[in-house]
C-alpha cells in the first residue's frame, strides 16, 4: 500500500521521538551559547557581521546576541522570541530568561528518556511555576511608602543590573545617572523623554546626565547662537521652491525679463513661506528638511535661529520634549502649538559643536551623554544604560523588590522541591526537575566566575533550609553572602516575567512532536 | 553552524567546571591577532621610530610615522585587531597625539594576560585589576605633573616640539612648533578658556617649495586663483570683501522653462536682455563699494559666466569663485561678514573688511590671501608647503598632532617629562604597590607594572641603543630618585628629560594609560565571535 506523497518536493518532515530531540537540541545549543554571558564575571560575544564592511560589535547582552544570529532550528527560535519580548517588555534578563527555558528542557529531555508524557511534564511545570511564584510573592520588598528606601532600592537594583556590564566599574556613578533619569519621568515608562547621546572620546566616567534636550546639529550661519526664553517651531516642510510636480510642466516665455521675474517669483514664495514662518512670533525655527541658503538668510535677518536638516528621531523628540506639534502648513498660525523652553545655546562636547535646549516645558526629559573611547565601548554602554533604565522604569511602577545574587532562584527551588515531595503520582518527577532547572541558574553564575560550582551551590542550598536567610552567591569573593548585605537586588518584575515566560517557552517545545519544514519557495529561472 | 556543533558536548552540571577548550583558543587567537597590529607599528615608536609606507588598494602610496593613519589605512580584518584600530582612533580624538603609545602599550599588557591566563587566573580578575591599576596610574602621573600657565609660550614649544621630533618633519620642528602654539593660542576664546575648536585653525596645503616655507597667516587663504578671464584685478587695497551665495548669470528658474524665439530681432532682443539683467546686478554690487567678490560654488548652474567676468573686472571687483559651500562659515566668521543669499540683500553691512586681498604666486601655482582684516574672527589659517605631496600630507598629519598637543596643554595645564621617564616610573611605583595588594590582584598589577616598560624599551631599540642595558639603568636611576630621568635618544645615554626640553602633556600619557587598558579588558572579556548577519 503504497501512501502517495502528501507533501511537496524538499518539503521535510520530522515526527515524534526524532522531532522533539531536534527541538531539545536546538534550544540547548542556544542556551550553551549564552550562558556564558550570565552574571557579573560573564564574558562578552564578539558579533561578526558577515555583510557589508564585516561591522563588529562587542557585547554581553543576551537579546543582542540572540538578535542577531542566524538560527534554523525552530525551537531555536522559539527561545529568540522569548528573549525579544522580556526586552521589550521589562528591558533586562534576556540572558535569563534563555537560560532558564533552556535549562527546563535539558531537565525534561532526561524526563521524556524515562518515558513520561511531555503532558505530564507539563502539567508538573505548570504547577511549579505558580509554586516558584508564590514563593517569591511572600519574600518580596515593597518599600512604596519609604521615598528614601525606595530610593536606595532603586540605586541597587541599577547597580545590579550594571555590574553585569561594560559599566561595571563605574556602577556607581551610571546607577546614579540612571537613577536620577528615572525619577524625572515621574513614574512614567516613557524613555523617549531620557535621550541617550553618544560622543567617542574621554573615558567612561566623563558621561554625564544633562538636564533638557540635546541636539546634534549646527545653527546656521550669521545668526544667534544663543536664545532666552524660545518659541521654537518644529517643521517638517521642503524650504526650496515650491514646484510643479506634474511631469513636464514648463513655462513658455519670449524674454530673457521674463524668466528673470520667474526666478523672482520664485524667490518670492520661498520669501512668502519664510514671512509665514516668522509670522508666528517665533524665535527659533528647527527643521526635518534643508533649509538653503536664501531661507536661512531670511532667517538671519529676522534673528530666528534656524537649525535645518534634523534628523527625524530628533525632530519628534524636541516636539514631544519642548511640547510642540510638527507642523507642515503655516497658514494658519493660530492653529500651530510652539515649543518652548527657556534657553537655547550651543555647546562643545568632545570636538563637537551641539546646540542645547534647557529649561524645556516637559520637565521629564533629560539627556544622557555618554564618552568612551571607541564606538565599541559606546554602543555597548549604551545598550546596558538602556537595560538599566527599562528594569528601573519598570520598578517605580512595581516597586516590589526582591534580592538578587542567585536568592531568588533557591528561595523557589526550596519551594518547589517541598511540592514534589507533597505531589503523588509521575507529577513530582516534573516538579523536581523543575526545581534543578532553577539551580542551574546560580550554578552557571558560579562557573562562570571561574569558581567551584558544585560546592557553592551545595552551601547554598544548606544556607536556604534556614527560614528567612539571604544567602546568595557573592562572585566577587567566591563564597555565599548575605546579599541585603552586599545590596544586590532584582526588580520582582523581571524575575516573574523570567520565571513565567521561560515556563511558557519550555511548554510550547515540548508540546511539540512534528516539524513541518516547508519547501523552500522556487526562485525562477535565475541560474 | 557553530551553534549547533558547540552543543554537541553536552556537559551535565558538575562537569561544566573545566572551562571550554573552545572558548581559551578564542581568546588565544583574539590576543595574537591584537598583538601582530601592536608590533607593526612599534618601530615607529619616538623620535627615531622608522616611517611606514603604506600602499592603498587603489595605488595611493602614503608614507607616515602617525599611528593612527598607519593602523586606519592597514585594513585589519579580525575583530580584535580592529578593535585595536579602533583605540589608536579613540586617542586620536581625545589627545591628537600618542596614537602609538597607545597600541604599544595594549599590546604590552595583552602578552602579559597571556601569561597571566596560562597560570588560571579568571579573566575578569585580570580586567579588574587591570582597572585598579590604570587608575593608580593617572593617580601617578598626576602627581609627576608640574602645572604649566598659557603665557609660558616656551615650554608650549616644547611639548610641541617633542611631538613633532617622532615625525618625517622632525627638522623642521623649530618652525612649526612655535606656529602650533600661536596657532592655537590665538584661537583660545577669552571667555571659554579651556575650549579649543580645531576647526577654527584651517590647514591649507600647496605643492611646492619646502616645509621650511610654511607659514602661519593671520587672515584667509585661498588654494585658488582670483578669476583672470576677462583681465579682472587681482590685488586690491582697502578691499570690501562679500560672499555671496548666489550667481552672478542668466536668471535660471526651478521649473523648466524655454524661451521662444519667433524671429530674429527678438534674439537680439534677448542677447540685450540678458546683459542688461547683469550689468543690473553688478551696479547693485558696485553700489555698495564692494570690490572683492568671493562666490559659493553651485551645482546648479553657472556662478558666473564669461560675460557676468568680464563686467565685474570691468567694474574693477576682483573675483574669486568656487569658494565650498563647507567653507562659508570660517570665511564668514573670519571676515566678520554674513553671507548674502540674494541680490535683493546685497547691502554695505554686510561686508567684511581687509587692508589687503592679493594674488600671490608661489612656484607656478597661485593663492589667494587676505589680510589685515578689520574685527577679525578667532580663527588662523596655516599655509603648508612641501616638495611633494608625500611630504605635505605627513607634514600636515603632523602638525595636527602638534596642534593637539598644545590644545591637550589649553584644556588640561599639565606637563610630563617624556622619553620614557613616566613610564618606568610608574612601573617602579607600581611594582611597589602591587607588593602590598593580596591575592591574584596583585601577581596581575605586578605585570601591568612591567607591560609598561615596553615604552622605553621600544625607545632604546629604535634608537639602536641596547635595550636591556637602557632599561636596567633607568630601573636604576628612578630607584634613586631621580624620577625625572629619561631616555636621551640624541645622546644615547640616560639624563634627566626635563633638562632635555622633552615635555609632553599629561592629558596624552594619562588617555593613554586608560584608554589601552579599556581595550585590553574588553579584548579579555571576549569568549566566543559569533557569525551574524
Amino acid at each position: 500500500m503504497a501512501i502517495e506523497k502528501i507533501l511537496k518536493d524538499d518539503a521535510t518532515e520530522e515526527k515524534g521521538e526524532r522531532a522533539r530531540m531536534a527541538s531539545f537540541v536546538g534550544a540547548i545549543a542556544i542556551t550553551d551559547l549564552i550562558k556564558t554571558t550570565l552574571g557579573p564575571k560573564g564574558m562578552d560575544k564578539i558579533l561578526q557581521s558577515t555583510g557589508r564592511g564585516h561591522g563588529i560589535t562587542v557585547t554581553n547582552d543576551g537579546a543582542t546576541i540572540l538578535k542577531s544570529l542566524h538560527i534554523d532550528n525552530p525551537a531555536a527560535k522559539v527561545l529568540i522570541d522569548i528573549s525579544k519580548v522580556q526586552d521589550d517588555e521589562v528591558g533586562d534578563g534576556t540572558t535569563s530568561v534563555v537560560v532558564l527555558a533552556g535549562e527546563l528542557l535539558r531537565e525534561a529531555e532526561k524526563l521524556v528518556a524515562a518515558k513520561i508524557h511531555p503532558m505530564t511534564i507539563i502539567s508538573g511545570y505548570r504547577m511549579a511555576a505558580e509554586c516558584a511564584r508564590s514563593a517569591l510573592l511572600q519574600r518580596v520588598v515593597d518599600n512604596k511608602e519609604n521615598a528614601e528606601k525606595f530610593k536606595s532600592d532603586l540605586m541597587k537594583i541599577a547597580m545590579t543590573t550594571l555590574s553585569s556590564k561594560i559599566l561595571s566599574q563605574d556602577k556607581e556613578h551610571f546607577a546614579q545617572l540612571a537613577v536620577d533619569a528615572v525619577m524625572r519621568l515621574k513614574g512614567s515608562t516613557n524613555l523617549e523623554a531620557i535621550q541617550i547621546i553618544k560622543k567617542p572620546g574621554g573615558s567612561l566616567k566623563d558621561s554625564f546626565l544633562d538636564e533638557g534636550f540635546i541636539l546634534d546639529k549646527k545653527i546656521g550661519l550669521g545668526q544667534p547662537k544663543r536664545i532666552e526664553n524660545a518659541k521654537i517651531l518644529v517643521a517638517n516642510t521642503a524650504m526650496d521652491t515650491d514646484k510643479v510636480k506634474i511631469y513636464g510642466a514648463r513655462v513658455r516665455v519670449d524674454s530673457m525679463s521674463k524668466v528673470a521675474e520667474i526666478e523672482g517669483a520664485e524667490k518670492e514664495k520661498m520669501r512668502e513661506k519664510v514671512q509665514k514662518i516668522i509670522a508666528h512670533g517665533i524665535n527659533c525655527f528647527v527643521n526635518r528638511q534643508l533649509i538653503y541658503n536664501f531661507p536661512e538668510e531670511l532667517f538671519a535677518d529676522a534673528g530666528i535661529l534656524a537649525i535645518e536638516h534634523a534628523d527625524f528621531d530628533g525632530i519628534e523628540r524636541l516636539a514631544l520634549v519642548t511640547g510642540g506639534e510638527i507642523a507642515s502648513t503655516f497658514d494658519n498660525p493660530e492653529s500651530v502649538k510652539l515649543g518652548h523652553c527657556k534657553v537655547i545655546e550651543e555647546i562643545m562636547i568632545g570636538e563637537d559643536k551641539l546646540i542645547h535646549f534647557s529649561g524645556v516645558e516637559m520637565g521629564q526629559a533629560c539627556t544622557i551623554v555618554l564618552r568612551g573611547a571607541s564606538h565599541h565601548v559606546l554602543d555597548e554602554a549604551e545598550r546596558s544604560l538602556h537595560d538599566a533604565l527599562c528594569v528601573l522604569s519598570q520598578t517605580v511602577n512595581d516597586t516590589r523588590v526582591l534580592l538578587g545574587g542567585g536568592w531568588p532562584e533557591m528561595i523557589m527551588a526550596k519551594e518547589v522541591d517541598e511540592l514534589a515531595r507533597k505531589t503523588p503520582g509521575k507529577k513530582s518527577h516534573a516538579i523536581e526537575a523543575f526545581s534543578r532547572a532553577l539551580v542551574a541558574i546560580p550554578t552557571i553564575i558560579a562557573d562562570n566566575a571561574g569558581l567551584d560550582s558544585a560546592d557553592l551551590v551545595a552551601q547554598l542550598r544548606a544556607a536556604h533550609h534556614k527560614e528567612g536567610c539571604n544567602a546568595g552567591i557573592d562572585v566577587i569573593s567566591g563564597s555565599v553572602g548575605d546579599m541585603a548585605e552586599l545590596g544586590i537586588s532584582e526588580s520582582f518584575k523581571v524575575k516573574q516575567a523570567v520565571l513565567l515566560s521561560a515556563t511558557e517557552a519550555a511548554e510550547m517545545i515540548l508540546r511539540v512532536d512534528e516539524i513541518i519544514t516547508c519547501a523552500p519557495r522556487q526562485r525562477e529561472d535565475r541560474m | 553552524m557553530a551553534a549547533v556543533s558547540a552543543a554537541q558536548p553536552r556537559a551535565s552540571k558538575t562537569e561544566s567546571y573545566v572551562d571550554n577548550k573552545r572558548k581559551e583558543d578564542i581568546r588565544q587567537s583574539n590576543i595574537n591577532a591584537a598583538r601582530s597590529v601592536a608590533d607593526a607599528v612599534r618601530t615607529s615608536l619616538g623620535p627615531k621610530g622608522m616611517d611606514k609606507m603604506i600602499s592603498t588598494a587603489n595605488g595611493e602610496v602614503i608614507i607616515t610615522n602617525d599611528g593612527a593613519t598607519i593602523l586606519n589605512k592597514m585594513e585589519v580584518l579580525q575583530p580584535a585587531a580592529k578593535m585595536l584600530v579602533e583605540l589608536s582612533k579613540s586617542q586620536d580624538a581625545a589627545a591628537g597625539d600618542g596614537t602609538t603609545t597607545v597600541v604599544v602599550i595594549a599590546g604590552a599588557i595583552l602578552k602579559q594576560c597571556l601569561s597571566l591566563l596560562s597560570h588560571g587566573i579568571h579573566p575578569t580578575v585580570i580586567s579588574d585589576s587591570l582597572h585598579k591599576a590604570s587608575t593608580k596610574a593617572v593617580d601617578v602621573l598626576t602627581a609627576m605633573a608640574v602645572p604649566l600657565e598659557l603665557s609660558d609660550r616656551e615650554s608650549l614649544i616644547k611639548s610641541a616640539s617633542t611631538s613633532l621630533n617622532s615625525k618625517v618633519v622632525s627638522q623642521y620642528s623649530t618652525l612649526l612648533a612655535p606656529l602650533a602654539v600661536d596657532s592655537v593660542l590665538s584661537v583660545v576664546d577669552p571667555e571659554k578658556p579651556d575650549m579649543v575648536d580645531l576647526r577654527d585653525i584651517k590647514i591649507v596645503k600647496k605643492l611646492g617649495g619646502t616645509v621650511d616655507d610654511t607659514q602661519l597667516v593671520k587672515g584667509l587663504v585661498f588654494d585658488k586663483k582670483a578669476s583672470h578671464a576677462a583681465g579682472g584685478p587681482t590685488r586690491m587695497e582697502n578691499a570690501k570683501i562679500a560672499v555671496i551665495q548666489f550667481q552672478i548669470s542668466p536668471p535660471k528658474t526651478d521649473i523648466e522653462q524655454s524661451i521662444v524665439v519667433s524671429d530674429y530681432t527678438q534674439m537680439d532682443r534677448i542677447l540685450k536682455e540678458e546683459r542688461n539683467y547683469i550689468l543690473g546686478m553688478i551696479k547693485k554690487i558696485k553700489a555698495t563699494g564692494c570690490n572683492v567678490l568671493l562666490i559659493q560654488k553651485s551645482i546648479l548652474r553657472d556662478a558666473v559666466t564669461d560675460l557676468s567676468l568680464h563686467y565685474l573686472a570691468k567694474a574693477k571687483i576682483m573675483v574669486i569663485k568656487d569658494v565650498e559651500r563647507d567653507d562659508i562659515e570660517f570665511i564668514t566668521k573670519t571676515l566678520n561678514c554674513l553671507p548674502i543669499a540674494n541680490i535683493e540683500h546685497f547691502r554695505a553691512e554686510k561686508l567684511g573688511h581687509a587692508d589687503l586681498v592679493e594674488e600671490v604666486s608661489l612656484g607656478d601655482a597661485k593663492i589667494v590671501k587676505v589680510t589685515g582684516i578689520k574685527d577679525m574672527g578667532r580663527t588662523t589659517t596655516v599655509l603648508v608647503r612641501g616638495s611633494n605631496q608625500l611630504v605635505i600630507d605627513e607634514a600636515e598629519r603632523s602638525l595636527h598632532d602638534a596642534l593637539c598637543v598644545v590644545r591637550c596643554l589649553v584644556s588640561k595645564r599639565f606637563l610630563i617629562a617624556g622619553g620614557g621617564a613616566p613610564e618606568i616610573e610608574l612601573s617602579r611605583q607600581l611594582g611597589a604597590w602591587s607588593k602590598v595588594l593580596h591575592g591574584m590582584e596583585g601577581y596581575c598589577v605586578r605585570s601591568f607594572a612591567e607591560a609598561l616598560e615596553v615604552i622605553p624599551y621600544t625607545l632604546a631599540e629604535n634608537a639602536g641603543l641596547n635595550p636591556i642595558a637602557i632599561v636596567t639603568e633607568l630601573r636604576n636611576r628612578h630607584a634613586q630618585g631621580e624620577i625625572n630621568a629619561g631616555i636621551n635618544v640624541r645622546k644615547g645615554q640616560i639624563t634627566n628629560i626635563l633638562e632635555e626640553n622633552v615635555v609632553q602633556p599629561l592629558l596624552v600619557s594619562t588617555s593613554a594609560i586608560s584608554l589601552a587598558t579599556e581595550c585590553v579588558r574588553m579584548i579579555l572579556k571576549i569568549d566566543d565571535i559569533v557569525n551574524v548577519r
